[in-house]
């Protein structure tokens, strides 16, 4: 949008295959909720109102992976109406828990053992995907689910045209300015170092080490980090899943290229 | 400089006195390490502490704050965070620490944060023994003759205190009869005989002498490749140093109306983003470059300006970083000792 256009930004919240806790984190806003709604022209939201329209749109935010083909149309079709695309939500960005099974035929095996054989009729199923597996995707806002701070100050950004400005070093940055002493260092397995902060470090300030829910950051050293964990004792399965549980596309390669490492 | 006895027990009744028109800020036990925090309780306090996590320079610049509130008239600087506090138990290796911040903000570089700041804490100094990570004898960082309040050496049930400043004799002044002025020849031997059993305690050593000229000769020695390929980019070594003071500026704008708030958080050359510029440029993209940087500033290029190293031998980054690339392994390497450290373990096991 041009700068003093008196126009609002037209925005489209849209759900995928996720929990829907982006979208009920939005909804926790409810200091902010009735400033957002004001600042911009909220064209759909299905979880906040029921007279949604499917038009042109300035922004959509995107929750969620795609595992369905009617999923994967919809999602072409926001694409189609967006200018700018959003993917919000670890599940948008890196495909989440959903998307842990990185092989097609873990996955095939998975899929049968839950459903069977059972004929699905309205949509197609498919692997778990993030949504830049299949249309372009403008901006990324990662979390399980996203940070309300990070989330009002991205949205608050886009309104005046601005590209979001998130963290982009480790969880362990964060971890630090808290004081806490590394739970790593003690031979806990913690992935703050391959993880994006944003999140303030909730888990480990609770004594709790980090398993990557905010998906990996740009630097991520995970060889290192990969060994690391290898020499304090865990093993390539339980790394593997660890690394994999929230953004398994995110490690997809890094995972795939490890296959030889395996003792 | 003038220096008083004070008694054991005589120390909480000093603190009740001096802590009521400030915070008072001391070591306390965080799990099995340290932290400065506010006590109330002074039994918490922590009088043979280590380390703390963080060093002191969070007092005077948090992690994270407010520096301005912005809105339609203008900027306006915030100094909402700032209150008068008593820094209690800093040992003498983190007290040069903040002398050398000093050298950067206060001469350097103006900083009206840290300016502001500084005037309103007063230092009170404490003796340490060393453990098996401090080598603040080899940056000869283990006595301090200026840059406290007051300096209390622990003497098991006394102290030795120096008045470093007329805000610390203003102290003392509070409560004059909690002191003793007179020293007898036995608490100077005691002293002494301290002093001299401390020094020997340094577990280990670092030749800093050598130093500037091994950054200079090994500045492309492979030896930099190793610690990139194995340096999660962490920041953790940075953040935990007393004598680092880089920042970044982040916009927090409010929704709808014209108001915001301009936050400050501590930086990290460590870190990728830190040696990027306008157009996605980087002039460090690669974690060897940013690593040089580093130990550029420590072992070297403070050397040059200041006539000593911009490291203190604290021995946090020794214990922080989880792949053990700090100034003892590093600066072995760069003497061609090797020492046990998982960066040197993992560059053998993946090239091998
Ligand atoms: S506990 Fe985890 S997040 Fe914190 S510094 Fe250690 S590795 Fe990083
Ligand atoms: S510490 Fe790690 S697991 Fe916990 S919320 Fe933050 S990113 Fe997620
Ligand atoms: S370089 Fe390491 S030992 Fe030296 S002052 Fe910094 S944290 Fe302490
Ligand atoms: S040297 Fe160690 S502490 Fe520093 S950024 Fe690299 S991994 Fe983290």
């Amino acid at each position: 949008m041009e700068k003093g256009s008196k126009e609002k930004l037209k925005i489209g919240i849209y759900e995928l295959t996720g929990c829907a806790g982006d979208a009920l984190l939005i909804l926790d806003c409810e200091k902010e909720l009735i400033d957002m709604f004001k600042a911009a022209d909220i064209q759909s939201f299905l979880m906040a109102k029921s007279d949604n329209i499917d038009g042109e749109l300035d922004v959509a935010l995107v929750e969620g992976s795609v595992s369905t083909e009617r999923e994967k149309e919809e999602l072409l079709d926001i694409r189609k109406r967006a200018k700018t695309v959003v993917a919000i939500g670890i599940c948008a960005c890196f495909g989440g828990i959903q998307a842990a099974f990185l092989d097609k035929k873990d996955w095939e095996k998975n899929f049968k053992k839950v459903y069977g054989d059972k004929k699905m009729t309205h949509t197609k199923p498919l692997q778990s995907k993030p949504i830049d597996a299949y249309i372009k995707v403008d901006y990324y806002l990662p979390g399980c689910p996203i940070g309300k701070e990070q989330f009002l100050s991205t949205f608050n950004r886009i309104l005046r045209g601005h590209p979001p400005e998130l963290y982009r070093f480790s969880v362990c940055v964060e971890c630090k300015w808290n004081e806490n002493d590394c739970l790593l260092n003690k031979g806990i397995p913690c992935l703050g170092p391959i993880t994006r902060a944003g999140c303030g470090s909730i888990c480990i300030n609770h004594n709790l080490p980090c398993v990557g829910c905010w998906g990996p950051v740009e630097e991520a050293n995970l060889t290192s980090e990969f060994h690391l964990l290898r020499e304090k004792g865990f093993d390539y399965d339980f790394i593997k899943k660890k690394m994999a549980n929230f953004s398994g596309t995110g490690m997809a390669d890094f995972l795939g290229e490890l296959k030889g490492e395996k003792k | 400089m003038r220096i008083i006895k004070l008694k054991k027990d005589n120390l909480f009744p000093f603190l009740e006195v001096i802590s009521e028109e400030a915070d008072l800020w001391a070591p306390v036990k965080k799990g099995d390490k340290h932290v400065f925090k506010v006590v109330d309780d002074f039994s918490q306090i922590e009088m043979n502490s280590t380390r703390t996590i963080l060093p002191p320079r969070k007092i005077f610049l948090p992690p994270t704050f407010d520096m301005f509130s912005v809105s339609e008239e203008g900027y306006k600087e915030d100094f909402s965070h700032i209150t008068k506090k008593i820094l209690f138990g800093i040992h003498p290796c983190d007290i040069h620490g903040l002398l050398i911040l000093d050298n950067f903000y206060k001469q350097a570089y103006l900083d009206p944060y840290y300016l502001e700041a500084r005037k309103n804490t007063l230092i009170l100094g404490l003796s340490c023994w060393p453990d098996e990570y401090c080598f603040a004898k080899s940056t000869n960082t283990h006595i301090i003759e200026e840059g406290f309040d007051l300096f209390f050496t622990y003497l098991k049930d006394f102290f030795l205190v120096w008045i470093g400043s007329s805000q610390g004799d203003d102290l003392v002044r509070l409560k004059p009869e909690l002191f003793d002025e007179k020293l007898t020849d036995k608490d100077i031997q005691t002293y002494l005989n301290w002093q001299a059993e401390r020094d020997k305690a340094y577990k280990w050593d670092l030749n800093f002498t050598a130093m500037p000229d091994l950054m200079e000769l090994k500045y492309g020695d492979p030896l930099w490749e190793k610690l990139g390929d194995t340096c999660l980019a962490c920041g953790s070594c940075t953040n935990v140093c007393p004598t680092c003071g880089c920042y970044n500026i982040m916009d927090k704008q409010f929704l709808g109306g014209k108001d915001g708030k301009i936050m400050r958080h501590w930086d990290a050359c460590t870190l990728e983003e830190y040696s990027e510029v306008a157009g996605g440029e980087n002039f460090r993209k690669k974690r060897s470059d940013r690593l040089k940087l580093w130990y550029t500033h420590k072992l070297q290029a403070f050397i040059s300006k200041y006539g000593k190293p911009s490291c203190v031998g604290c021995g946090r980054c020794i214990v922080a970083c989880p792949v053990d690339i700090n100034v003892r392994t590093v600066g072995k390497a760069l003497l061609g000792e090797e020492e046990d450290a998982f960066w040197i373990r993992l560059n053998k096991e993946v090239t091998k």
